[in-house]
């Protein structure tokens, strides 16, 4: 994305608040106009005072009240001013974070798993700081800058002609050394941002991983990794840390320069009888406020180059492509009846490799399938286009006749429950994530549930029962808790399929024969997909997926298969 | 903070030169209205044109150098901060690595990663801007004042009282709205949770279909936080406008009284104007210095969590001195005696009086059910916690006595949890030994049964692993986290419940394969009986105690808890995939 499209995209945020902007600028144009009267008065105040003996009380108390009068407006209007402006930008970094949270939700699952997360999370938490920085200080002093410079110009014209041709002469330097600054600042922090985000993934990863280095006494080497990251880091950082705060000294050394300009022809010119001292003392004040923009308008400069930096990070994840979904009208409360047929699917994470292909299959409803293979066969994967996270190179998956690609995920996934092989948990209470996706559950339901899936026992035993909150590491219960809560999640309503991913691996063996005997009431009459281990289960099955590297290579049922003497009967065997 | 700080000492001189010079320059910005009012007395009103041009050379002079001191300063600054955060972030590091497992469980990872990011940065910001401002603000404050009182002691009164309200006024809005940034850091701190779940979370998420549940909850705290810096900002607004008027209406004061000097002859002209200037310097000055008022008290409570952090005291004392690697093997490997246990917020105790011992050379097995006590065993014998009572003994050495690295060098661990880090899959298995050869990293492939894996992504060793292990299903990780453990060259082999995401017959050849690492002891924790039936003795744990230790065949002829187990598995009268 390069620079122009980020300022399209950034004048799309700022576009709805157009009107308040618009208000803004006009309190600004208030604001700026009556702070350039002060020194116009200041200056004629100084006029009054020709000697000991000559000073016009009487002018110099008119002067001095219109010069509080302005001093009044200048304060109020640069307020209200700087009121809207904060209200706009938290406006637009609210908007913006709803958006790019809600762009979790629909980004392919894919998107996520290839992204680290820390990357993802720095794009939404401090890219969007700093775009906020960006926006404040943009609104706030390139529009005062701007008018200050241009008013102050026809003020200084208005008196002097030379003096302020002068001036104008010298705002190329001032110029030239903002727009110097901000490009070398911008480069430096680009490459300071690209460096911090690697280093904040390193320190996510391995700060949650401390267990497992010590176990390792893997310290050193982290250590040393570490250091070279924090190494280049840090250089990039001060480069980029002195540039921009070469920014300050620059500007105030080309202000000097104009100031001394403006002191010296000024006074010249006042020796001839051109001007008086009051008015020279006022082109002074011009000539440091109208410098001071400069100023600020190259801080600003530097700010947004950071900014949109940040913003280009902003949007390339805002506009990463979404995954299809139908338009297809349908209820969100259709129930299926667990019909399911694929047809000649296709499927592979890399595109030139073939993984999954070819597989066609019918099962009625309330069917139950096993999947049986070798660790890494691809089960996961099947997994994953069943419930749509990732969508099929080829062939068509059917529920009740209708192919998933035209219902729409929502519906689809109300129609299947799953465990899954990895638990998660929210950082809520288990009584919230046992009513994790629903509205409305009481209390008993939820404590129904968990006896359903026997986790009551154990969750009464907590000190704070149902209300405990789970760590966000998940770290205050057992792997065999959060899968007790996990599979009572499920057992709050039970859709008519059920993907069970290994679901018992590691819940001690005599609650889980408790826990099959839950699962198969669950299973009666729905169509269940079980990822298995267990002989019986197996046997059981109205149809058995042998998978293999990724594909299905064997069908049938237990008799069928074995008789068939393949991959599945040296298994039994093996 | 006084550990903090101490990163700050190889830049002593740095933090010595970067204020002088900002003061120098200070000091020539404090001259400059004396030469204006000079130009005006003396060049304009005597019509001396010399006078104005050799003032003219003297401003130009002083901005230069006023301009080559500053960039000094901002550069000793910058180099001052960037390496004191180096050095901080650093020695934070090693720290974190250097804590012990109820240190991690006190801290939490997620708020010990904002150490290292965000409070540290806030420390740097906080750093650089002190060392700039923090002489040069309060100087040029009352460098103005004592200046105007040089020029006329009776006209400068007025500054001595508009000062003390200037920084009421501004030390008045700045304190009152520093407790509230803290609010809004807070805010922003439960949003970046509320990502970070949802990003780890998301099959979960759109498998419920919860995703409008999650967006209205992120809203709320989205709204809360919008709300609060509005609010907040609000409050600050008023600060420029208030201190804008305070210093104009001092400045009329100043243009009155001093025009009543002028008339009574004793002020001229131009010392009005260098007055006037004065007044003016003050405010800019007030207002850089609230500024970093606010940066340096959010600095200060960054620095104060990262000190918290560096004197984290480590809740395991490593004072043994014997090396594990130098001991003769005894008899027995392992000795638990009498050991109870108890976590340290808990208080009732998670294991009571176990006692065992592991032959050198042994294949033992631990079975027991969810919380039993089995994972916890194993952190015992790595010494991730200490015992509360009773003793663990390594090689005939109670393990208090060992050195902590050298004990941890000798037992290599698969834990629960595959994890594996970013990287190639070559980086990840030199992490546990960064001397293996390639030969022994490929053993350690074949012996894990992760030849497949290795296989299907192509490239071999140097196959990329990305963050989470995202791209290897849950079994891949376990096989490669098996893998990893074996490469690691140690006396003690312990797989804690990692071959669950297996399937039985990758399991049984992947326990065969430990076989043949001739003369290791190894110790396999499960759940299920097959996954220990075939080892030498097996370790019955139920709820924190032993309840046998023997063969299969002995155990189940005289445990109790252990053919519960078995019939509960059916492993006699049916097989298993």
């Amino acid at each position: 994305m390069n620079n122009k499209e980020i300022y399209k995209r950034i004048a799309g945020l700022v576009k709805p608040h157009a009107v308040k902007l618009i208000f803004a600028l006009l309190f600004s144009v208030v604001s700026v106009i009556s702070s350039l009267f002060i020194p116009v008065l200041t200056g004629r105040a100084i006029d009054e005072m020709i000697g000991a003996g000559l000073v016009n009380f009487v002018g110099l108390t008119k002067i001095l009240t219109l010069f509080l009068i302005m001093l009044l407006i200048n304060g109020l209007s640069s307020w209200v001013m700087t009121l809207i402006n904060n209200k706009v930008t938290f406006t637009i970094i609210r908007d913006l974070r709803k958006r790019l949270f809600e762009k979790i939700h629909t980004l392919p699952v894919s998107y996520i798993d290839s992204h680290g997360h820390g990357d993802l999370l720095s794009r939404m938490i401090s890219d969007v700081e700093r775009l906020s920085d960006g926006l404040l200080l943009g609104f706030s002093q390139l529009f005062v800058g701007v008018l200050t410079i241009v008013a102050t110009l026809v003020f200084m014209l208005r008196i002097n002609l030379w003096i302020a041709l002068a001036v104008v002469v010298l705002t190329p330097v001032s110029l030239f050394a903002a727009s110097f600054i901000s490009r070398k600042t911008y480069k430096h922090f680009k490459k300071q941002a690209e460096l911090q985000g690697g280093l904040t993934s390193f320190i996510n990863e391995t700060v949650g991983a401390v267990r497992l280095i010590k176990s390792f006494g893997a310290q050193d080497i982290e250590k040393e990794k570490f250091k070279e990251k924090n190494e280049e880091f840090s250089k990039a950082n001060l480069k980029a840390l002195f540039f921009s705060s070469m920014t300050n000294p620059v500007t105030r050394f080309v202000n000097g320069l104009v100031y001394a300009t403006v002191a010296v022809l000024g006074a010249i010119v006042a020796i001839g009888g051109g001007i008086s001292i009051g008015t020279l003392s006022c082109f002074l004040s011009y000539a440091n406020q109208y410098t001071k923009p400069f100023n600020e308008i190259s801080g600003v400069i530097t700010e947004f180059q950071n900014a949109v930096a940040c913003a280009g990070r902003i949007f390339t994840y805002l506009e990463a492509p979404d995954m299809k979904d139908t338009d297809a009208p349908m209820d969100d409360a259709v129930s299926f009846s667990g019909d399911i047929e694929i047809k000649d699917l296709c499927f592979s994470y890399d595109k030139t490799k073939k993984l999954l292909y070819d597989i066609s299959f019918h099962v009625k409803p309330g069917s139950h399938i096993a999947i049986v293979g070798p660790t890494g066969c691809g089960k996961t994967t099947f997994i994953n286009l069943l419930m749509r996270f990732y969508e099929p190179d080829g062939g068509k998956i059917l529920y009740d006749g209708i192919a998933s690609d035209s219902i729409s995920k929502s519906t689809l996934r109300k129609n299947i429950g799953m465990v899954l092989q990895d638990t998660w948990l929210k950082s809520v209470s288990i009584a919230d994530n046992i009513a994790y996706g629903r509205e409305n559950v009481t209390r008993e339901e939820i404590i129904e549930a968990a006896k359903k899936s026997h986790a009551h026992s154990f969750i009464s035993r907590l000190e704070k029962g149902y209300d405990t909150i789970v760590s966000p590491d998940g770290e205050n219960l057992s792997a065999g808790q959060k899968q007790l809560i996990c599979i009572a999640r499920l057992m709050l309503s039970v859709p008519p399929i059920l993907i069970l991913d290994e679901a018992t691996s590691s819940i001690d063996t005599r609650t889980e024969i408790r826990i099959n005997r839950a699962f198969k009431a669950l299973m009666e009459g729905r169509t269940s997909f079980i990822v298995a281990h267990r002989l019986s289960t197996i046997r059981n099955s109205d149809l058995i997926l042998v998978m293999k590297d990724g594909n299905i290579i064997e069908q049938g049922t237990h008799t069928e298969l074995t008789e068939k003497k393949g991959f599945y009967y040296s298994m039994l065997n093996s | 903070m006084k550990k903090m700080f101490s990163f700050l000492k190889p830049y002593k001189k740095e933090c010595v030169i970067a204020p002088s010079f900002k003061m120098l320059e200070a000091i020539f910005e404090l001259i400059v209205p004396l030469i204006i009012a000079h130009i005006i007395d003396e060049g304009i009103a005597l019509s001396r044109k010399a006078v104005v041009f050799k003032a003219g050379g003297i401003l130009l002079l002083l901005y230069f150098i006023g301009l080559t001191c500053s960039l000094t300063a901002q550069f000793f600054a910058a180099r001052a901060a960037v390496g004191f955060a180096k050095g901080v972030r650093a020695g934070l590091y090693e720290k974190i690595l250097s804590f012990s497992h109820e240190n991690i469980d006190a801290e939490g990872t997620s708020s010990l990663i904002t150490r290292m990011t965000g409070d540290i940065s806030q420390v740097q910001n906080g750093l650089n801007m002190t060392l700039r401002l923090l002489l040069r603000s309060p100087f040029i404050v009352f460098g103005a004042m004592i200046m105007a009182f040089t020029v006329n002691a009776g006209a400068a009164l007025i500054f001595v009282v508009v000062i003390p309200v200037l920084f009421f006024v501004v030390f008045l809005i700045t304190l009152k709205t520093i407790p509230r940034y803290k609010k809004i850091q807070s805010s922003l701190d439960s949003l970046t949770g509320h990502i970070r779940e949802n990003l780890s979370g998301v099959r979960v998420v759109r498998a419920f279909s919860a995703g409008n549940i999650e967006k209205r909850d992120f809203n709320d705290n989205n709204d809360k936080m919008y709300a609060m810096s509005v609010a907040t900002s609000r409050l600050a607004a008023i600060l420029n406008p208030a201190t804008l008027i305070v210093v104009n209406v001092a400045m009329l004061v100043l243009i009155y009284n001093g025009a009543v000097l002028v008339d009574g002859g004793i002020l001229t002209g131009g010392q009005v104007y260098a007055l006037v200037n004065y007044m003016s310097q003050i405010l800019v000055e007030l207002v850089k210095l609230s500024n970093l008022v606010i940066l340096l008290n959010k600095a200060m409570a960054s620095g104060a969590r990262i000190e918290n952090t560096l004197n984290v005291t480590s809740s395991l004392e490593d004072k043994g001195t014997v090396d594990a690697a130098e001991l003769d093997s005894a008899e027995n490997l392992v000795e638990f005696k009498h050991v109870s246990f108890a976590y340290p917020t808990s208080g009732e105790d998670f294991l009571s009086d176990v006692s065992f011992d592991i032959k050198k050379g042994e294949h033992i097995g631990i079975i027991g059910g969810t919380g039993s006590g089995k994972s916890t065993v194993l952190n015992l014998l790595m010494r991730f916690y200490d015992v509360t009572a009773g003793s663990v003994l390594f090689k005939g050495s109670d393990i208090k006595d060992l050195t902590l690295s050298s004990l941890r060098k000798s037992i290599s661990v698969v834990p629960q949890k595959a994890r594996l880090f970013s990287g190639t899959l070559r980086e990840n298995l030199l992490f546990a030994n960064p001397e293996a050869s390639e030969d022994e990293m490929n053993l350690a492939i074949d012996l894990s049964e992760s030849r497949d894996v290795v296989n299907s992504k192509g490239k071999g060793l140097d196959f990329h692993i990305r963050e989470g292990g995202a791209n290897l299903s849950g079994g891949q990780k376990q096989r490669l986290t098996i893998a990893r453990a074996i490469v690691k060259k140690a006396d003690l082999y312990a797989l804690d419940d990692s071959s669950s995401a297996l399937d039985y017959a990758t399991d049984a050849r992947l326990r065969e394969n430990l076989k043949k690492l001739t003369g290791k002891t190894v110790i396999i924790v499960s759940q299920r009986i097959i996954s220990v039936k075939n080892c030498d003795r097996i370790i019955v744990v139920d709820d924190g105690k032993i309840a046998g230790i023997g063969t299969h065949d002995e155990l189940l002829a005289g445990c109790e808890v252990y053919r519960e187990i078995c019939e509960s598995q059916n492993t006699e009268e049916e097989g298993s995939l």
